[in-house]
């Protein structure tokens, strides 16, 4: 899911900074109302869990692998606002330290996974947790990673490099992340599942339903 | 950091990440005996950009691994220093922000 410099057009790349810069300024202002004793640990603890649960790639006969990407649960647990700054944290180290993903790029990568993973699987988890709850977390983590997707595979499908074959990156990219959703479907479902029963107090929304903050206007 | 040791359950997660980074190796492990391809790879190839990658910065561990040490110790360095940084910059811009 991580593009590398390179594959993106300047244009492309500086849309994508423009997008995730307004996001994460706006999630930042929010986060303000929202840290404190309680969430600031929680917000680490997230974060640092994520990066782990990132280098855990689930090897798939056939040939491929994935790795659970967080963005939706993230969102669930903590909220919109504070769920971009976790995966923030954790897409930039792996930029800075790691290589994985490029710098010029690390606007889009932000935008992809800190900011559409978080933001999609929020919302879908609040339209569809009346319904059933766990259910719920499964298609958030399910249905975000695979418009995360179709976030990358429409910048590089944008850009030169691509030759500007969006009809062959879109198809490629969503179609492979929605198979591999599944996974991130059942993951964030089994670990939110696991949350909720063990301290339902640190689920935003749990204790205090209208005090769950509005999902950022993006 | 210190409300994760006082707390039970922040020491409850620290283990929890502890847990994670000891399984990073064997799943890297595993991932490249099925040999590892991502979607956007596939994108790349069937598109001719595969070439067209051109890091800018590598960073001081590329690829997760060490330089100099092989695979697995470097999979395990690489989850430790990365999961400790990812931690303590969370916290501190949590911390930054909360003011």
């Amino acid at each position: 899911m991580h593009i590398p410099d390179g594959f993106l057009d300047p244009l492309v790349a500086g849309l994508f900074w423009v997008g995730s810069g307004i996001a994460i300024g706006i999630a930042v202002r929010r986060a303000r109302r929202e840290l404190g004793d309680e969430r600031t640990p929680l917000l680490g603890v997230v974060a640092a869990g994520l990066f782990a649960a990132q280098m855990l790639n689930w090897p798939i006969p056939g040939g491929t692998s994935a790795h659970f990407v967080g963005g939706a649960f993230a969102g669930i647990l903590l909220g919109p606002s504070l769920g971009v700054l976790a995966m923030t944290a954790v897409v930039t180290i792996q930029a800075l330290v790691f290589g994985d993903g490029g710098i010029i790029a690390l606007g889009a990568n932000l935008f992809a996974m800190a900011v559409v993973d978080v933001l999609v699987g929020y919302a879908v988890f609040r339209g569809l947790r009346g319904v059933h709850e766990t259910g719920a977390a499964f298609v958030a983590g399910w249905v975000a990673v695979t418009a995360s997707a179709l976030a990358v595979g429409a910048g590089v499908g944008a850009s030169s490099a691509f030759a500007y074959e969006l009809g062959v990156t879109v198809p490629i990219m969503v179609g492979g992340h929605a198979l591999l959703g599944t996974i991130e479907g059942a993951i964030t479902a089994a670990v939110y599942g696991y949350v909720a029963d063990a301290r339902p107090d640190l689920v935003l929304g749990r204790t205090a339903d209208e005090g769950l903050s509005p999902e950022v206007g993006l | 950091m210190k409300a994760l040791t006082r707390n039970s359950w922040g020491r409850r997660a620290l283990l929890l990440l502890l847990l994670l980074v000891v399984l990073a190796p064997a799943f890297g492990w595993a991932s490249g005996v099925v040999g590892y391809a991502e979607p956007l790879e596939n994108a790349a190839e069937a598109t001719g950009a595969a070439d067209e990658a051109s890091p800018l910065i590598s960073g001081p561990f590329p690829d997760y691994s060490v330089p100099g040490l092989g695979a697995p110790a470097g999979t395990l360095v690489s989850a430790v220093v990365g999961t400790t940084l990812t931690l303590v910059f969370a916290l501190c811009a949590g911390k930054l922000v909360e003011r």
